[in-house]
């Protein structure tokens, strides 16, 4: 090939490469196998009698403009891909949720919450509307922030440890299944091995203690039922991801869910979920009314929570029947 | 400029569609990018590079495919070919194609029932 017809072509793949997205390895793997594409065709045009210069022409016109060419083949990846937008957003909130329950834990107590990640600060009481926007606002901005940064190294992370549900990214159901094993076995890890500083263990502010003493007795009593529950669910989303709807599945989906139901229906019964009864000073009796009025919360969201298990438990219940009226599978 | 025909249009949408099912299908036996182009216009499924590379990586992604570079040959060619998981999803590929192929052919005979009688609806 000519200098002439190489540099032509050299543009145009230098054009292309601008418009490419991934990083510099993918780019240079893409652009070779452009490469080798159009040396290809320009080959068969050759062969059937063209000229080389002809036939570099038509080639790259067939392909095409440049730039729209690289964009197709490796698109500059957004800040937040289309499909990841709806997790983005909902883990986003939870994150902001639970961060900000604590910034009010924190408030409750009257002192800073001194985290394995981090410390707390409450906001100044009372609590002025505005500290409060703007300690909402802030900590919004800070979690967005922090999630968009995971969002951003996930991808490069998962190209490095290839987690297997990138290779199951086709089947949708899959892989959030794995997700959800993924976030159980996630909180396994916090409820029996950061419990004494997290959740499961009550400190009384007395103690000197740094730690906000927010989570009564009720919840570690459970602690042994909410571990067996954890894992009914784990096996349960293993078993969905491997096999669908099936009878051995729907048999320990029921269990898990009957396992939820007892855990539940355990922590409406029990004493104090939440006590705040050491709370700081500067609350005085006033701790003790928001600590019933917490648990109250907690009670009805447990109710709410068991009544909706037990109707989704009725339901696989009704479709294992159904599966069996049909005969062995 | 040439302006597409309502029926160039929803052919090449019709051919976008299955072009994925035909490369899933031909890439049982290992092929270069361009090799497969050619084999797909054998078939009179016309595509554009700038169609097919994309697929073929995102299908590499998915974990569907697999690929590699054959830098033995005078000029270096990227090679793909089906994955274990790609191989394994191929046959429920087939068995959807025809079924969806065969609800299309019963859907376009002149002879079908436009209307749900009383009795589905």
């Amino acid at each position: 090939m000519s200098p002439d017809m190489k540099q032509k072509l050299q543009r145009w793949l230098d054009e292309a490469s601008t418009a490419m997205g991934g990083d510099a390895d993918e780019r240079q793997d893409a652009l070779l196998e452009l490469e080798t594409t159009i040396l290809e065709r320009i080959d068969e045009r050759t062969g059937d009698g063209e000229s080389q210069s002809e036939a570099i022409d038509i080639v790259l016109r067939d392909m095409g403009d440049s730039q729209e060419m690289g964009a197709s083949f490796l698109p500059q990846p957004a800040l937040l891909p289309p499909h990841a937008t709806r997790p983005f957003l909902i883990q986003t909130a939870a994150l902001f949720a639970a961060h900000f329950l604590l910034v009010l834990g924190a408030t409750v107590a009257g002192r800073s919450l001194d985290l394995p990640f981090g410390s707390i600060t409450p906001l100044p009481l009372p609590p002025h509307p505005l500290a409060l926007f703007l300690r909402a606002f802030e900590t919004l901005c800070f979690d967005t922030g922090f999630m968009l940064l995971v969002y951003a190294a996930l991808p490069k992370v998962q190209r490095l440890i290839r987690l297997p549900h990138l290779k199951l990214s086709t089947d949708v159901d899959r892989t959030r299944k794995l997700e959800s094993v993924f976030f159980l076995a996630l909180t396994a890890v916090v409820l029996n091995f950061f419990r004494d500083d997290l959740l499961a263990l009550y400190v009384p502010a007395e103690e000197g203690s740094a730690q906000v003493p927010l989570v009564g007795p009720g919840l570690s009593e459970n602690l042994l039922f909410l571990n067996v529950w954890l894992a009914a669910m784990i096996v349960r989303d293993l078993l969905y991801a491997r096999y669908k709807e099936r009878r051995t599945t729907l048999v320990v989906d029921i269990f898990a869910g009957l396992c939820g139901l007892f855990v539940l229906l355990r922590l409406v019964a029990a004493e104090k979920l939440v006590d705040l009864s050491g709370a700081h000073e500067s609350l005085g009796r006033s701790a003790e009314g928001m600590g019933a009025l917490l648990n109250s919360v907690f009670v009805i969201v447990a109710v709410v929570g068991a009544a909706l298990l037990a109707a989704r438990t009725m339901q696989r219940v009704f479709r294992l029947a159904q599966l069996r009226g049909r005969g062995p599978r | 400029m040439a302006v597409a025909s309502p029926l160039e249009k929803i052919g090449a949408e019709l051919r976008r569609g299955v072009i994925q099912v035909a490369a899933l299908s031909l890439l049982r036996d290992k092929l270069y990018g361009y090799q497969l182009v050619k084999v797909l216009r054998s078939y009179s499924l016309e595509t554009e590079e700038g169609t097919l590379y994309p697929l073929l990586r995102r299908l590499e992604t998915q974990g569907l495919l697999r690929s590699e570079w054959d830098t033995a040959g005078a000029r270096p060619r990227k090679y793909y070919t089906l994955s274990d998981e790609g191989r394994a999803l191929l046959p429920q590929l087939t068995k959807l194609w025809a079924e969806i192929a065969d609800a299309v052919s019963q859907v376009l005979n002149p002879a079908a029932p436009v209307a749900v009688s009383e009795d589905e609806a």
